[in-house]
């Protein structure tokens, strides 16, 4: 019984740092309709990132954080600004073309970086906590604290700031947004900054608990697509419970049926939502 | 004529190269036409239909598999293997695109993308079929130049079979479903039943060519097989020669597989990376391909050509 609950509580953690990295792709997602393939790159450039920091220079972990999650931030606003905008009223096509092809360039420009190896940041919350009855590892509980405050914080920027009421207007209605004075370029370019940086602090917050390399992100942004796809796109709420549910899924699953099993169990479940509830579980206004 | 002239020296030159030149460029050759029939193969769901498929490789390694597994288990000669690798490619192709072109667009794009992931695994995770990441090992393949005729014979099989395809109804119709698919549906074209066609034809080319590149090989693992640099290369390949077009994936391989030569040889290393600029730059740039700016500004002439020939004959008299 015991197993059952940490099983489900792991999940719960892991699935924390999910929801911060698919409400950021969401995001940009509702702003601009483009699926953002480079979105993993994003959190493995955060995760190595914070271990070149930590490790390699001593930077205390959370200054880390937050010097990572606002280059990302920056990195994902000159993305949108340079390559993402030229094509964003095109063909669909044309900026999945652009934002895959940019997740393969950004692998192999981390590859020269850091080499191919698997990069870990041992002594950094490495102890793990009593609760309940149940041992929690420490670097699993903080992220999940961080996580949750951050996307709480996005969400709170979202709803009540005039900026994050601007980023919802243009999500919802981008002519009508357009036409009450709202410039919806710069929008987008801030909206690809949030989801950049978000991603990016996800990346941060996995960097203690699993060895990190240039090639994670693909691992990362299927499970970012299955969290979306579940919980609805465009819809930030939708993210997060289906970030949450995915966690519990994958570490339960991973346990019952074994690693490999779980990521094709995880991608069935995507593709069912797609055919049988397109809008996901709080999607709004989809079109297949 | 002119036409005839240069098809018929290219024809002959690839006949007779395996007898005058040495092994290297004999095993150039036939990448070369492994990847013009992937590239033509996926011209066909995502130049024609415009449904961006991200996980093609997916029978390009099943057909490996299949291919591999048939020889070692049932002791098929090759070519007798490799037709069996393109019937199970069909045979996934055809369930599966029923399931999958409900998605459109970026959801499509989606879908395909994790599912060669999901082969992949299964791959790994099925270790009593494929030997996980061991992988398995065929008798090495000595002489090159009878993979490298049934080769050559399927990637010119792939260019005539997308010239008919471009001079067709049914390329058209596929036209017409990119373009605007509930216009297409509206005017009366079954789209599912074309687009799940285009989908199970584009599955054939690599599920044939990935059984012959494990015999090239004489080995195979799940990231040779799943290769995502496989599906880039591709993708490159197309976009660069212009999707939807006749001769823009044969332009595309030609050109970037000498590049890859090149860059392979110097610096192996920034190799895919390169290709990633590469996609991005055309789309940016020259979003239809080289083909296509080279037919509008009038170096080369328009496409469908036995559509305009049909188009300005004269009217056959009115049967009284």
């Amino acid at each position: 019984m015991r197993t059952v609950a940490e099983l489900i509580v792991n999940g719960v953690l892991l699935g924390g740092i999910y929801a911060l990295m698919a409400c950021g792709l969401n995001l940009i997602f509702g702003v601009m309709r483009v699926i953002n393939f480079a979105h993993g790159e994003f959190l493995a450039f955060g995760a190595l990132l914070s271990v070149s920091l930590v490790i390699g220079y001593g930077v205390p972990f959370l200054l880390a954080l937050v010097l990572v999650a606002a280059a990302l931030g920056a990195f994902g606003y000159l993305m949108q600004a340079m390559l993402v905008e030229r094509v964003v009223e095109g063909p669909p096509i044309m900026s999945l073309l652009l934002t895959y092809s940019a997740s393969t360039v950004f692998v192999n420009g981390g590859l020269l970086i850091w080499g191919g190896g698997y990069q870990g940041m041992p002594g950094v919350f490495s102890g793990s906590i009593p609760l309940a009855g149940m041992n929690l590892s420490q670097a699993r509980l903080v992220a999940f604290a961080i996580a949750l405050a951050l996307t709480g914080l996005v969400w709170l920027f979202l709803s009540r700031s005039m900026l994050g009421k601007a980023i919802r207007a243009v999500s919802e209605q981008a002519e009508i947004a357009t036409v009450s004075g709202i410039a919806a370029a710069r929008i987008r370019y801030l909206t690809f900054g949030l989801g950049g940086m978000m991603a990016g602090a996800a990346g941060v917050l996995l960097a203690p608990m699993f060895a990190s390399d240039p090639q994670m992100g693909a691992r990362f942004v299927i499970k970012a697509f299955t969290v979306i796809v579940v919980g609805g796109m465009g819809s930030y709420f939708g993210a997060f419970v289906g970030a949450i549910m995915i966690g519990v899924v994958e570490v339960v699953g991973g346990y019952l049926l074994g690693q490999t099993f779980a990521t094709a169990l995880l991608y069935m479940l995507m593709i069912a939502f797609l055919l049988l509830k397109p809008s996901g579980l709080l999607g709004v206004r989809v079109t297949r | 004529m002119r036409v005839w002239i240069v098809s018929g020296v290219l024809l002959a030159a690839v006949v007779v190269l395996p007898f005058v030149t040495e092994s290297y460029v004999v095993s150039f050759t036939l990448h070369l036409f492994l990847f013009v029939v992937l590239a033509y193969s996926w011209n066909i769901i995502s130049g024609y239909t415009g449904y961006t498929s991200f996980g093609h490789t997916s029978f390009f390694g099943i057909g490996a598999y299949t291919h591999t597994l048939v020889m070692l288990h049932l002791g098929l000669p090759w070519p007798l293997a490799a037709v069996g690798g393109g019937l199970l490619a069909v045979a996934v192709a055809l369930p599966l695109g029923l399931v999958m072109l409900r998605l459109r667009g970026s959801f499509f794009a989606i879908g395909m993308f994790g599912l060669a992931r999901v082969f992949e695994a299964v791959a790994f995770g099925w270790s009593d079929l494929t030997q996980g990441g061991t992988g398995l090992y065929l008798p090495p393949a000595y002489d090159l130049r009878p993979l490298y005729y049934v080769l050559a014979a399927i990637a010119l099989a792939m260019v005539v079979a997308t010239y008919r395809l471009d001079n067709s109804r049914f390329g058209l119709q596929l036209l017409a479903i990119r373009e605007d698919e509930d216009g297409a549906e509206a005017l009366g074209i079954k789209t599912t039943r074309l687009k799940v066609k285009a989908f199970v034809l584009s599955a054939i080319g690599p599920g044939v060519s990935g059984g012959l590149y494990a015999t090239y090989l004489s080995f195979i693992d799940p990231p040779t097989a799943f290769a995502p640099a496989t599906e880039l290369t591709t993708i490159a390949m197309v976009l660069f020669g212009g999707m939807g077009t006749v001769l823009g994936p044969l332009v595309g391989a030609v050109v970037l597989s000498l590049l890859y030569e090149v860059l392979w040889a110097r610096f192996p290393q920034i190799y895919l990376g390169m290709v990633g600029v590469g996609i991005m730059l055309v789309v940016l740039l020259m979003p239809r391909g080289i083909m296509t700016l080279a037919m509008r500004r009038g170096w080369l002439p328009h496409g469908r050509i036995a559509l305009r020939r049909l188009a300005a004959r004269r009217p056959a008299p009115a049967e009284a």
